[in-house]
């Protein structure tokens, strides 16, 4: 499902260099729940963001689907994240001025799905994560656990074959963690793709498979 | 995506409002300052209904002689037609066109009633001016013997007084009998208002009416104009005597108008400057606070374009909701015929500053939503 050959990522300033990731090497099959963990700084996000295309590898190759797409276009590559992947962030990321439903709803914005469908798939995606009497509220009116519920509401939406989180848990209290997590591993079940990077290692036992980076370089 | 623009900002509403009230304002003083310009702009392209080319104005005071000044009138007349440099000679009031005095009064016929512009005139007129009637004739001195004073009327009265009706021979104001029709005469100069005016023969005994129009030949300078004034000195002892170009005058009329459109394009100019460059400010400090949103966006599917395109939706929907309160007031001055305008002129003001507006907008909007374009998703994202 996701590959990376010889992926290299390195951050260019006037004074400085840093290589964030350096030589990394994997195949995701389809239906895996992944975890990356690793100590701040060493490439989990970095690495992240480059399977979920919003960052480009200084060297090596990402495919998906088995076809390669760093020679992609910026309109292929936001058509390939709008319908492939979905994202959860630690921060939530939700648009404030919006409520829950018109959160949910952006991504499908983008496919130029029609308002009631829309609303529609947006009303279903809230249920499975158990928010559908939250539709009208606003962000500022919710819980974290409840925020990242809708952000997991927006990334399933659209029905993606994979899911990328970053630190999903990373803000929310044990209990709200555990179902997130609970959410997280129901949609596992359902055929979805997760990779997930942590720092928690109980969540990280709860995956398929463990990858641990360290100074941006896989070391498991 | 249009709902949702509409949304998010209905929903931002407060914190837009300042923004709200910014570009209603800048609508409104676009609305004045077009409505001025369309008006003028249409009355430019109405025909001025004369000729002003190489006509001199020149009046005459008779300051303390009080003896025969009918007489000493119709003699200046008699020297200046005999000047071969002058090719024709017109006695009037002293509302001489592009002057500053205005004469007016009610005419009535069969109920209906004009304010119109009076002019009194002898038979030369229409010639000195190079005027044409367009239906009728123009009076003869010797039209005067009857019991009605012959006059002209133009377009304007004649459809105030008659409508569709034939106006010829008609009587108007129980002392005037029309004689002919001409179609304009906007003796302010070409930024005039089309009004009604009427013409009526001068009394050869009159005293008033002292001012002489005279058509010289071409390449007349003013070595003839300081000869005339010597010899009307000369012949009238204590008169006073003024010349005035038309030419000259018409620069002058012209510039009445135009010095304070002038000045308001230039106060607009910078008022629309201050609006462009705050909403630049606006827009640039929105991006910056909204990089994480962008970069959401970005990993939900929307491309650099998209992004772009909807920071210019925005300022295109904030801009419409600014010029629908802006509409609620542009729209009552022709509903309540405000100034008496047509309520066409109106309507191009509105689409003109509609259409100002928005380019404003989206050139303030530009560079910003460029920029935006530009944000990196993940880095947009990690700083978040």
């Amino acid at each position: 499902m996701i590959n990376l050959q010889n992926i290299e990522k390195v951050y260019r300033t006037s004074t400085i260099e840093t290589l964030a990731l350096n030589n990394i090497n994997l195949d995701i099959k389809k239906g895996e729940f992944v975890s990356i963990m690793g100590p701040s700084g060493c490439g989990k996000s970095t690495l992240l963001n480059v399977m979920g295309l919003l960052d480009e590898p200084s060297k090596g190759t990402v495919q998906l689907d088995g076809q390669p797409v760093t020679k992609y276009t910026d309109k292929e590559l936001a058509r390939l994240r709008n319908q492939k992947i979905g994202f959860i962030f630690q921060s939530f990321h939700l648009i404030n001025d919006l409520s829950v439903i018109d959160n949910v709803e952006i991504p499908l914005l983008y496919r130029s799905t029609n308002g009631k469908p829309r609303q529609e798939y947006a009303k279903e995606a809230l249920t499975k994560v158990g928010l559908s009497n939250r539709m009208k509220h606003f962000p500022k009116q919710l819980s974290g656990g409840q925020k990242q519920r809708v952000a997991i509401a927006r990334a399933i939406v659209g029905n993606p074959d994979i899911i990328l989180a970053d630190e999903p848990t990373g803000n929310l209290d044990s209990a709200m963690g555990n179902e997130i997590m609970n959410i997280l591993q129901q949609l596992n079940d359902d055929g979805a793709t997760i990779v997930m990077v942590t720092h928690d290692e109980q969540m990280a036992k709860r995956t398929h498979r463990l990858i641990r980076l360290f100074d941006g370089t896989q070391v498991l | 995506m249009i709902p949702h623009l509409f949304k998010l900002i209905w929903n931002k509403k407060k914190t837009h409002a300042l923004l709200i009230v910014e570009i209603w304002a800048s609508f409104m003083v676009l609305f004045g300052l077009a409505t001025l310009i369309v008006v003028n702009v249409g009355n430019y392209r109405e025909p001025l209904g004369f000729s002003y080319e190489n006509v001199w104005a020149i009046g005459l005071k008779a300051n303390q002689d009080t003896t025969e000044i009918a007489d000493k009138l119709q003699r200046v007349q008699q020297r200046l037609k005999a000047y071969p440099e002058v090719e024709s000679v017109s006695r009037m009031s002293s509302n001489f066109p592009f002057s500053a005095n205005t004469m007016n009064n009610g005419v009535e016929y069969n109920k209906r009633k004009v304010l119109a512009d009076f002019y009194v005139t002898d038979e030369n007129f229409a010639k000195t001016l190079d005027m044409s009637v367009a239906s009728g004739k123009w009076y003869r001195n010797a039209d005067s013997v009857g019991k009605y004073t012959p006059v002209i009327i133009n377009q304007k009265t004649k459809e105030g007084l008659f409508g569709d009706e034939n106006p010829l021979g008609k009587i108007i104001g129980e002392k005037f009998r029309v004689v002919g029709v001409i179609d304009n005469f906007k003796a302010k100069g070409e930024f005039m208002t089309n009004r009604p005016a009427l013409f009526e023969l001068v009394k050869t005994d009159a005293i008033w009416n002292d001012t002489m129009l005279i058509k010289v030949k071409p390449g007349t300078d003013a070595v003839f104009e300081a000869k005339i004034v010597k010899d009307i000195a000369s012949m009238m002892t204590g008169w006073s005597v003024e010349v005035d170009y038309l030419t000259d005058s018409r620069k002058n009329q012209s510039n009445l108008v135009l010095v304070p459109i002038i000045i308001a394009l230039v106060v607009s100019g910078f008022l629309l400057i201050n609006v462009a460059l705050g909403l630049f400010g606006v827009l640039n400090l929105s991006i910056a606070k909204r990089r994480g949103e962008i970069g959401l966006r970005r990993a939900l599917g929307a491309t650099g374009n998209g992004i772009s395109t909807q920071f210019i939706s925005e300022i295109w929907v904030l801009a419409t909701f600014a010029m629908l309160i802006g509409l609620l007031f542009a729209a009552q001055f022709p509903l309540l015929n405000v100034f008496d305008l047509q309520a066409s002129i109106y309507i191009i003001a509105i689409l003109i500053a509609v259409a100002i507006i928005y380019g404003i907008v989206t050139l303030c909007a530009l560079f910003p939503s460029r920029q935006a374009a530009m944000i990196q998703p993940a880095v947009a994202l990690h700083e978040e």
